[in-house]
């Protein structure tokens, strides 16, 4: 290989994407897309949570109403000496949600409290006002029976499970659960930037065949050269949009947070959401993790990006693609089906051997990794896989580039990929 | 001196022999027609020579060196299937092009702006090739095939799509470049376009090579054995010959193959007796029908209703 071409090579590719509009537009967009997807939920939730349901109480026992104002009087409201009739003309006219009749039966457990409404409010808040509920009637039965306060104790105890991980260097104070989802995370990263950038060399190939520039290409580089070039060049592109995306990102947090917290501090669920959201910070992620991130994500690239060129170079339209790419997805998409089981028992029999299956690995070890302790031994056996995978499918995607991208105006079977390989 | 050298090659694909142990060399300075009809392996014999797909059997060789990235800068390439990317900018592509073949950016840009002020195409630099017309494209091809100032250049099918000026634009550059000194191949199944431009070809017919040497020596041993007509008036007469064969025929023109030893002055008394003859002429036969006499007409009949 001359580096002088390959180095012409890269330069082409990577300058004449980062130029282009496409880039610029998805660059700017997928990061205002991922805000907000996180920030529409908690905003919705912010908003939802200022809007009060008041549900007036009826109460002939005279024991429960105090009670539940005293939880929550935005939202209940005492109205001992309304009538039904009046109620259901209020609820109607949507001045409140509902009522609720509470009646000796119910303290005596002979029958169940009923919720009259409108039906607005949704299934959350049928969930706070019967556990409001729950807890208004117990304790007003504990006043009736004059129960001790220890014992009062031992009933309003609530039991809150915590976890913490045990690594070799000692016990880790750390909430397992977001390690959970940071492998999730990034397996899902890899797995789109598998695709996405893989459907780009995969299109940039297509694109020299179909404007017949490539035979121009093959007499002045060769095709491993102009494969390697490709699959560099494209692999920067998305290096320089992760940086570009990182750098948005973390300013984004040291400038947008204050901004945000204001915006959603002002109902105490969005303070939860944004609270779990602020815990789950970047610093919780060990280093080592990091590291093996960005090394499955490059292995995963090469890999695919290998595959999608050689897809590119038989094809010879659009059309073609779709059916050429299926043996290619299939790897791609199996694993993320296997996601959840590996992530929820990341040590079974099943979640070893499939995370060590080259083409599985970027996706199903990264997220292993995340969530378990994985065995050095698997780890690095499975990087050494995946190296050998790659000079693998390049060796076969080079065979068949040098061919494909000569042959016009058909598709080829897959059986005639097979022979293309053994041309000389 | 012999600057490409081709030695029993064979290129097969699958049990097709796209190319069936072909040898032929070419000559320093001299414009080489590589002819044929087409699928008779000009193509992948050119692709062999320029070291974009290897023969199964046999030796290509350019200055004495087997063929390899070496001998690829010394090549300026024209393919049949011409290209550039659409969304580059014609300067940027053609320096990225000249750069690929070997040229340092310096030498590139000299020689870029010379062909561009030459073929009045400065203005182009900065638009993207999408932007052009068909034949403005074609003219920045032609750029990108000769900037880097090869030896040898190779054009396959070079006039099929060109409009009439930038043919004879072509047709110019490609005398010059002989006149430096550079060797010229052409492969071309339009026979009739590159007869006057050739100074030596091979005939190619499936596969094979079937006929070569020096244009002329091969017209001379044929001899004189073709009639021209031009004339005014009702051309059935020449329907009614025996022992000929028509082959370029049109209203007001014909030219007459004489077969079986057929005198042509039979032909030009029937010529008076029907026709206001304009022109009558007796020649050395075209490339054309030097292929088919070559091939036999029946092998020709053969391959067309196969074809068909």
């Amino acid at each position: 290989m001359d580096p002088r071409k390959l180095f012409l090579i890269i330069k082409r590719e990577y300058m004449t994407r980062i130029r282009s509009r496409v880039f610029i537009i998805s660059t700017i967009l997928a990061p205002v897309i991922i805000l907000a997807i996180i920030f529409v939920p908690i905003l919705m939730t912010s908003y939802d949570s200022g809007q009060t349901y008041q549900i007036a109480i009826v109460d002939h026992t005279g024991q429960v109403a105090q009670r539940l104002v005293k939880m929550n009087g935005a939202r209940y409201l005492a109205m001992d000496n309304t009538s039904v009739d009046s109620l259901k003309k209020m609820v109607v006219k949507g001045s409140i949600t509902g009522y609720i009749v509470i009646t000796q039966d119910i303290l005596d457990g002979k029958s169940n409290p009923e919720l009259v409404s409108s039906g607005s409010g949704g299934i959350s808040l049928m969930s706070d006002v019967q556990s409001n509920l729950q807890t208004a009637i117990r304790d007003a039965l504990l006043s009736r029976i004059d129960v001790n306060s220890d014992i009062r104790q031992i009933i309003n105890r609530h039991i809150n499970l915590q976890t913490s991980k045990l690594t070799e260097g000692g016990q880790e104070k750390q909430d397992t659960t977001i390690l959970f989802i940071v492998g999730y995370i990034m397996a899902f990263a890899i797995y789109t930037a598998m695709f996405t950038y893989g459907g780009i060399i995969m299109r940039g190939v297509l694109e020299e065949k179909t404007s017949r520039i490539i035979e121009i290409m093959a007499s002045s580089a060769k095709p491993i050269e102009l494969l390697i070039g490709k699959v560099i060049g494209v692999g920067l592109v998305g290096a320089t949009q992760f940086v570009i995306w990182a750098l948005l990102i973390s300013s984004a947090a040291t400038f947008g947070a204050p901004f945000i917290m204001q915006l959603v501090g002002s109902g105490s669920q969005a303070h939860a959401a944004s609270a779990a959201a602020s815990s789950f910070s970047v610093p919780s992620i060990p280093p080592s993790l990091w590291i093996y991130f960005i090394l499955f994500f490059i292995l995963g690239y090469l890999m695919y990006g290998a595959l999608f060129a050689a897809v590119g170079s038989a094809a010879d339209s659009e059309t073609d693609i779709q059916q050429l790419m299926f043996p290619i997805i299939l790897p791609i998409i199996i694993p993320i089906m296997l996601l959840g089981a590996v992530a929820s028992n990341p040590d079974s029999t099943t979640a070893i051997v499939t995370s060590m299956i080259p083409l599985f690995s970027p996706i199903l070890m990264i997220a292993r990794l995340a969530i378990t302790e994985v065995p050095l031994w698997q780890s690095l056996s499975s990087i050494v896989l995946m190296l050998l995978t790659f000079w693998l499918f390049m060796w076969l995607s080079s065979r068949i580039y040098r061919v494909g991208i000569l042959m016009y105006g058909k598709k080829p079977s897959f059986k005639e990929l097979a022979r293309w390989i053994r041309y000389r | 001196m012999s600057v490409i050298d081709v030695t029993q090659v064979t290129k097969k694909y699958g049990s097709l022999r796209a190319v069936d142990r072909v040898s032929f060399s070419v000559d320093k300075g001299r414009i080489f027609g590589l002819l044929g009809p087409n699928g008779a392996g000009k193509t992948s014999t050119i692709r062999m020579i320029n070291y974009i797909t290897a023969p199964d059997e046999g030796s290509i060789s350019i200055m004495g060196q087997a063929v390899g990235s070496q001998s690829q800068q010394l090549i300026g390439y024209l393919p049949e299937e011409r290209g550039l990317y659409k969304k580059m900018k014609v300067g940027e592509q053609l320096l990225y092009l000249a750069q690929l073949k070997g040229m340092s950016v310096t030498d590139a840009q000299k020689a870029i702006n010379h062909w561009l002020e030459r073929f009045d195409a400065v203005s182009w630099q900065k638009k993207e090739t999408h932007e052009l017309s068909k034949g403005m494209q074609q003219k920045i091809q032609f750029i990108a095939t000769i900037a880097h100032d090869p030896d040898i250049y190779i054009f396959d099918e070079p006039f099929s799509g060109l409009d009439p000026i930038n043919s004879e634009l072509l047709k110019k550059v490609i005398i010059e470049l002989r006149d430096k000194g550079k060797t010229i191949l052409f492969a071309t199944h339009r026979m009739e376009q590159v007869e006057q431009m050739c100074d030596d070809i091979c005939l190619f017919n499936k596969g094979k090579a079937i006929l070569q040497g020096k244009l002329s020596d091969i017209k001379r041993s044929f001899g004189r054995n073709t009639v021209i007509l031009e004339f005014e008036g009702d051309g059935s007469f020449i329907d009614e010959l025996e022992n000929v064969r028509i082959n370029n025929r049109s209203t007001n023109y014909a030219e007459i193959r004489l077969l079986n030893g057929l005198d042509e002055q039979v032909i030009l008394q029937k010529a008076i007796q029907n026709v206001t003859l304009l022109r009558f002429e007796f020649v050395q036969p075209s490339l054309n029908e030097i292929f088919i006499s070559t091939v036999g007409e029946d092998n020709i009949k053969n391959q067309l209703t196969k074809a068909h």
